[in-house]
């Protein structure tokens, strides 16, 4: 049994991949943090009360893995959708009748989505009760805030892509409300002064036509599936980042 | 072994009345919202309770919780719980997928205004100030001013205290404003929007049945109809100038004479900036509540009516 | 107990574990849900295959069994035999050696054909590359090289071709040796092979794949996976009665005319083809979406998607049938129906209507028709006696009478006219059309007024007018002008007023009083409310009020013939009309929300969803509501490809510009005043109730329509619209007589001649096809006595007699032959037996394909079937 165990982690293989052994020493655990990309994020040593449940509650993390879980169940959807008016709808219905695992990972992107917003907002509200946007935090809130607007963001462009009655209203009244943008929609306050029609004002420019249709689609996949991910992956580095620099999950100083 | 049905007993297209409340809350979408409900609830008593507790220790003199503790290894005890906490949000998040069926309408008609159409949840709230505000402030200006406003919000509040610990006593204006402006502005209007409104945007209690027929008239008037001026008037156009200009002008300009008086260092530690960036967000969050109150109560739809835009 | 140090491996590692257990669980359910929870059609597809298997297996024992009891075991025994004794002499050993050595020499000769073929392969390879050189260059010296390598081909395959001939002598050689085993070899696998496809068979079943079986259909959305359920739907084999195993009902008229591959399923049965997770969501009875599926008859409906002409459709004899009451209850009058424009009012004109029908009756009928008569067609507008009182009060206004009755019920009747009339109500066979005290009448082919009643309805100048000529009263009646004298018609009148009183008749205005001005107003107001122009030609309303949309545009009133909307809902697409778009009223919570429902309450209780809705009670029956709902669920815009649709006959001739056929000359005003048409088509004009006279000219002979509009006769024993394949349910056969109309006692207006001397000729100058000879071919080489005699043998061996009736012998499915060569003309006879399906594509009658010489055998026998004059 012994020698087996020495066979499989005593060669070069083994060692090439694995840098440290398992056994429990301070070394081994520091190691285990800085050695590894992942955990690289946290510091080796954190504050033992900012380990609790009960001041963090996990939302960051949770709505970490929110993301990642929409963007694995995303990438899987991405496969069999094609965002066209013709298409879009039918190839929904075929993943809920006929794509191995297709209603599995519908369901799971869309409550995720769900979840990740609820989630996003409580975090919020976590990191203002305790107090931690301030010195030395303040910019990272800002980051913060905005990658709450992207939330939204990513979660309003994803209704739109199965083309069914719900989300092509949801998404219509949506927009509508762009129309009313001062100067810049057609129905806002002063546009008359910049010869704003339907045809050439911000919701023209959000739905690339004058109502929700083929080119509204395109657009939100793109932004769904491409710019707002990108966008959100961006400023959530700098978001990760910034609370490390920052000095880790803020705790009241001694 | 899975009991396929019998395609040979007669399929009828079963109908069951249900309890229009029921109805609602179980629309796939709409469960989403009541676990918001239900984890809102949950971490608003979490959080005020453990700064109820921290008030009590500060006030006894004692270090609030986690003031002296120790640093512990991150590997393992912090990985463990992140391991933990991903594992319950995965299962959670599993078995909601295999209960629920994502929604699935029929295929999208521009001809067929569904009635009433909604915004997607999160924006039900922005939806729901349209009975009271145009669209270019409902949808545009206060969302804008929304944002902006929390991203200031590290810049304006100067108090040092309360930093990294739960507490209310020594952040009790901060957190009482942010709280009317999440729980009573944000996700309340959220969920009156969901389950109390139905066809036509019209009030429905969660026993009443919706109904696409039904009329509701609400003489709504503007403001200065109220004492006989008519609003589309030059006396109507200055007197709504007056009340809404002198709304903010007086909003801005009354705190800072009373801490002038009272509390001259918070207005030297402030600055002037700093002052005027405060009182206008706060006058225009407050104008929220108060549009609200002349609506449904006074009837009031418009405040001031300009050629190019009315408030 | 989980550890509460966070330092240690242990910390909280059952809450891990248990969580780590749990997602696993929750991963596996995942897996086996996809693989079998959300795929019945799997289990579906096994229980068919396994069923199929036995019906194979079964078969196969059967034919074993039949095998061995016909003798064909002992055939294959013995010839098992003799193989075995031929393949033992072949062992011998003279003949096994020479059988080697051939074979060895055969190989050789092959090896040397190799070679040669390697060699020609390879020259002729340098001959074109020498070519291309050649080609390019045109130097000499190739063509020279060229030259030289042409021979050696030439040598070369002059080679190949001596090999070639050595090989048959030896392939014959050997032959002889082995061909007695060949032979036997080859029975036996034929005798084999039979009970070997059998096997075969079932190993395919066996090894055919569960998968998800689909109709892709191009340039639509549809995707059809109903078969991956329905595995023998496509089969013409039924495997197994229970759904979802069953073959397709008379697969061979639906699916043999719509390739499923083609045409998939969903076109004709509607539901949601792609679903396949469950039966709720495949057959569409799910929320959110809209088209439930078609089960049985109703399916027919889809019919009208792409068919233009519904009637003589196989398939569709349901749905044809159904679309007559469209044209019963006239629903054109009122909504826009798509085929239906045009159609002339269905109504009486009013026009006059104060100076036939009696004034208490008009009230009681306005009141509630079905009261009167339950059979009446009239739908009741829930009028009050005041609303009823203020209509009547304008159309008699209108008519320029007073409110006003005339009672007959006192007087005593003459009873010898009455007699008299008697005998010519049953000659005319009045009964054919109008119905009398519940019996006679067609109401669905041709409707008639019920004349129970009419005694006490209407007033003998006016009953005597309308006999008379009733084209002068309501141009564009149906009811013929039958020749009568007027010292008939006065009987017929006396016959009917005294006949047929209404023992509840009312007659309040014996004495007229005078119709107030404020009352016709209110009528007028209430007309046009209800738009009862819509089925009456009304005096008065040519201005009409406008349908609410163009109210709104500021146009109040439109000349009725100016008026593009209809009263009611345009019905052209209510088929799939989007059920958001219906509105359900006060019902909402206690019928089903979906579109057939909802069309079916409609035609139950129209003002039942809300107040307000002006749509009358037509009194349907339950199964007219089936019915009617069947016909508007099938009037779709669904978007069916053009490929599919098969336009009407007119539409095709308005395609190709050939103009509707009209009705010249005097033959025209003959059929406008006896309404052949209401009965027979002619040239695609008219209705099915009789035989189609398109081609009358070439199929009848002159003698014998002349004695038949003289005297008509029963020919056919059954109704044409007989069971056909057991496809219809078609009225009972009854006997059905044309009725006589007096024709040949006089002459056609403005002109001199008879009108049966201008039927004959038009038929004979119009209603003719060069297709059908005017005589018979002559057979020269056989005396006329025998062809008669061959006639009769061949009529009695095909069996002609079972359907056909000659003398007193035979069946009653086609036409009675007794006089058949005083009727019919040798040349369509002879037609007819060649192809009978040509004149009549409907038709029941088997083709035998007669020889020519045959044909003309039988037809003149037929020709000689004549019964003399009685």
């Amino acid at each position: 049994m012994n020698s087996l165990y020495d066979k499989v982690k005593k060669n070069l293989i083994w060692k090439s991949v694995f840098r440290r052994d398992y056994k429990d020493t301070v070394r081994n655990r520091a190691q285990a943090i800085f050695g590894n990309v992942f955990l690289h994020l946290h510091p080796v040593r954190v504050r033992e009360s900012a380990v609790k449940l009960r001041f963090t509650w996990g939302m960051g993390g949770i709505t970490l893995l929110s993301f990642i879980i929409l963007t694995v169940t995303g990438i899987v959807l991405m496969f069999y959708y094609h965002p066209t008016v013709d298409l879009a709808f039918l190839d929904i219905k075929d993943l809920e009748y006929q794509v191995p695992y297709g209603v599995i990972s519908r369901n799971l992107h869309r409550w995720a989505a769900h979840f990740m917003v609820i989630v996003v907002m409580i975090h919020m509200f976590r990191v203002f009760m305790t107090g931690s946007y301030k010195f030395p935090r303040q910019f990272n809130w800002g980051v913060g805030v905005i990658l709450l607007v992207l939330t939204f963001l990513l979660s309003f462009t994803g209704y739109l892509l199965p083309w069914d009655q719900l989300g092509f209203w949801a998404i219509t009244v949506g927009t509508n409300m762009g129309a009313a943008t001062p100067l810049l929609g057609y129905q806002g306050p002063f546009s008359e002064y910049l010869h704003i029609t339907p045809y050439n004002d911000i919701r023209f420019a959000l739905l690339g036509g004058a109502r929700v249709g083929g080119n509204a689609l395109l657009r939100s996949y793109i932004w769904h599936c491409v710019a707002l991910p990108l966008i959100t992956i961006i400023l959530m580095s700098v978001h990760f980042w910034r609370v490390r620099k920052d000095g880790g999950i803020s705790r009241p100083q001694p | 072994m899975v009991a396929f049905p019998d395609p040979n007993l007669k399929q009828t297209r079963v109908k069951t009345i249900m309890n229009p409340f029921i109805e609602i809350i179980t629309q796939p979408d709409n469960i989403a919202i009541v676990i918001m409900i239900f984890m809102v609830t949950f971490f608003m008593a979490w959080a005020f309770q453990q700064a109820f507790q921290n008030d009590r220790l500060k006030a006894a003199g004692m270090p609030v919780d986690g003031e002296h503790d120790q640093d512990v290894d991150t590997f393992r005890p912090l990985v463990r719980i992140e391991l933990i906490i991903s594992l319950v949000v995965m299962v959670f998040l599993t078995i909601w997928s295999i209960a629920v069926d994502a929604p699935l309408e029929e295929i999208a008609n521009p001809t067929i205004t569904p009635n009433p159409a909604k915004a997607p949840w999160y924006f039900l709230g922005l939806q729901e100030l349209l009975v009271y505000f145009d669209p270019w402030l409902a949808g545009v200006v206060l969302p804008t001013l929304i944002v902006v406003g929390l991203i200031a919000i590290p810049y304006i509040d100067i108090n040092p205290k309360g930093n990294g610990y739960y507490t209310f006593e020594e952040r009790k204006y901060s957190i009482i404003i942010f709280s009317f402006g999440f729980f009573i502005l944000w996700l309340l209007l959220i969920v009156i929007g969901v389950f109390f409104r139905g066809p036509g945007w019209l009030w429905y209690w969660p026993w009443q049945e919706w109904d696409h027929q039904r009329v509701v008239f609400e003489p709504t008037r503007d403001l200065t109809q109220l004492i006989g001026i008519e609003s589309r008037s030059i006396p109507g156009f200055i007197i709504g100038a007056i009340v809404v200009i002198g709304y903010y002008v007086a909003g801005l300009i009354a705190p800072l004479r009373y801490w002038k008086k009272n509390n001259p260092e918070l207005l030297a530690k402030l600055g002037m900036i700093r002052y005027y960036l405060i009182m206008f967000l706060f006058v225009t969050m407050m104008s929220v509540p108060i549009k609200m109150i002349l609506r449904l109560v006074f009837l009031v739809k418009y405040v001031w009516i300009t050629p190019w835009f009315n408030v | 107990m989980a550890n509460e140090n966070p330092h240690s491996s242990n910390y909280r590692a059952y809450l891990f574990a248990a969580l780590s257990i749990t997602l696993l669980a929750l991963s596996a359910w995942v897996i086996w849900n996809d693989e079998f929870g959300l795929r019945p059609w799997k289990h579906y597809q096994k229980e068919y295959k396994s069923l199929k298997h036995d019906k194979l297996e079964k078969d196969y024992q059967q034919a074993l069994q039949d095998f061995r009891r016909s003798g064909g075991a002992r055939r294959l025994a013995m010839l098992e035999a003799q193989l075995a004794k031929a393949e033992e002499a072949f062992k011998q050993k003279g003949v096994h050696d020479r059988y080697v050595e051939l074979n060895a020499q055969l190989d050789d000769l092959h090896a040397k054909m190799a070679t040669n073929q390697k060699e020609l392969q390879m020259t002729r390879g340098q001959f074109l590359e020498t070519e291309y050189y050649f080609t390019k260059t045109q130097k000499p010296e190739y063509k020279k090289k060229m030259d030289e390598l042409q021979r050696q081909i030439d040598t070369i395959d002059g080679k190949g071709k001596a090999l070639l001939v050595k090989e048959e002598p030896i392939r014959q050689a050997i032959y002889k040796l082995t061909g007695g085993m060949t032979e036997i070899r080859a029975e036996i696998e034929a005798i084999r092979k039979s009970l070997e496809e059998r096997k075969e068979k079932i190993a395919n079943n066996d090894k055919a794949p569960i998968e998800i079986k689909q109709y892709l259909i191009k340039d639509t959305d549809k995707a059809d996976r109903c078969v991956s359920c329905h595995a023998g739907i496509e089969s013409n084999v039924q495997v197994s009665k229970k759904e979802p195993y069953t073959k397709h009902p008379l697969g061979f008229v639906y699916l043999g005319h719509h390739d499923p591959t083609k045409f998939g399923c969903t076109f004709c049965h509607r539901g949601q083809g792609r679903a396949t997770t469950t039966i709720e969501k495949a057959h569409g009875n799910v929320k959110h979406w809209e088209e439930p599926m078609l089960k049985g008859n109703m399916t027919q409906t889809s019919c009208l998607n792409c068919h233009g002409d519904i009637k003589n459709l196989r398939g569709a004899e349901k749905i044809a049938n159904d679309t007559e009451l469209i044209r019963k209850y006239g629903c054109y009058s009122c909504h826009k129906i798509p085929g239906y424009e045009g159609m002339g009012d269905v109504g009486p004109e009013l026009t006059n209507v104060g100076t036939k029908v009696n004034y208490s009756w008009a009230v009681r009928w306005l009141m509630d028709p079905k009261k009167y008569f339950s059979t009446a067609r009239m739908p009741k507008f829930f009028f009050t006696k005041d609303q009823a009182e203020a209509i009547a009060d304008y159309l008699f206004s209108m008519s320029g009478t007073t409110r006003h009755d005339v009672d007959y019920a006192t007087a005593t009747p003459n009873e010898q006219l009455v007699e008299q009339g008697k005998m010519l109500w049953s000659q005319a066979r009045c009964n054919l059309c109008h119905m009398t005290n519940g019996k006679g009448g067609n109401h669905i082919k041709v409707y008639a007024p019920d004349l129970s009643k009419a005694g006490s309805k209407v007033n003998k100048t006016w009953l005597f007018n309308w006999i008379k000529d009733p084209n002068k009263y309501f141009p564009g009646t149906r009811m013929p002008r039958f020749r009568f004298t007027d010292q008939e018609i006065n009987a017929l009148v006396e016959y009917i007023v005294s006949e047929y009183q209404d023992d509840e008749a009312e007659s309040a205005y014996t004495t007229p009083v005078q119709i107030s001005a404020a009352s016709i107003k209110k009528g007028k107001d209430l007309i046009q409310q209800y738009g009862c122009y819509g089925c009456h030609k009304i005096q008065g309303m040519e201005m009409v009020q406008v349908a609410p949309s163009l109210k709104s545009q500021g146009v109040t009133f439109l000349r009725s013939d100016e008026m593009r909307e209809k009263i009611g809902t345009e019905l052209s697409s209510i088929g799939s009309k989007p059920v958001d778009l219906l509105d359900f009223g006060k019902l909402k919570k206690s019928i089903p929300n979906d579109r057939l429902s909802y069309i079916k309450q409609k035609l139950r209780d129209p003002r039942g969803f809300r107040l307000g809705l002006r749509m009358p009670n037509f009194g349907l029956s339950e199964k007219e509501v089936n019915e009617l709902a069947a016909v508007l669920y099938g009037f779709t815009d669904s978007n069916v490809p053009v490929r599919f649709l098969v336009p009407s006959r007119q539409e095709l001739e308005k395609m190709a510009g050939v103009p509707g056929y009209k009705f010249t000359g005097d033959f025209a005003k003959v059929i406008s005043d006896v309404k052949c048409t209401n009965c027979h088509t002619i040239k695609g004009i008219g209705a099915d109730y009789a035989p189609d006279l398109s081609l009358a000219g070439s199929k009848l002979q002159e003698s014998w329509i002349r004695s038949f509009l003289a005297n008509p006769d029963v020919i056919r024993p059954l109704l044409q619209q007989m069971p056909k394949l057991g496809l219809t349910m078609g009225p009972k056969p009854a006997k059905i007589t044309m009725p006589k109309f007096n024709l040949g006692v006089q002459k056609v207006e403005d002109t001199n001649r008879s009108d049966v001397d201008v039927v004959v000729n038009y038929f004979q100058q119009e209603l003719v096809t060069p297709d059908i000879p005017k005589d018979l071919p002559v057979i020269a080489d056989i005396v006329m006595p025998e062809q008669i005699a061959m006639g009769k043998k061949l009529y009695d061996q095909k069996g002609c007699v079972a359907c056909h009736q000659i003398g007193a012998d035979g069946g009653a499915v086609g036409p009675n032959l007794s006089n058949v060569g005083n009727r019919l003309r040798a040349g369509f006879i002879f037609k007819h037996l060649e192809n009978s399906r040509k004149f009549k594509p409907d038709i029941v009658e088997p083709n035998y394909g007669f020889t020519e010489r045959e044909r003309i055998f039988l037809t003149n026998y037929l020709m000689t079937l004549k019964l003399t004059a009685k």
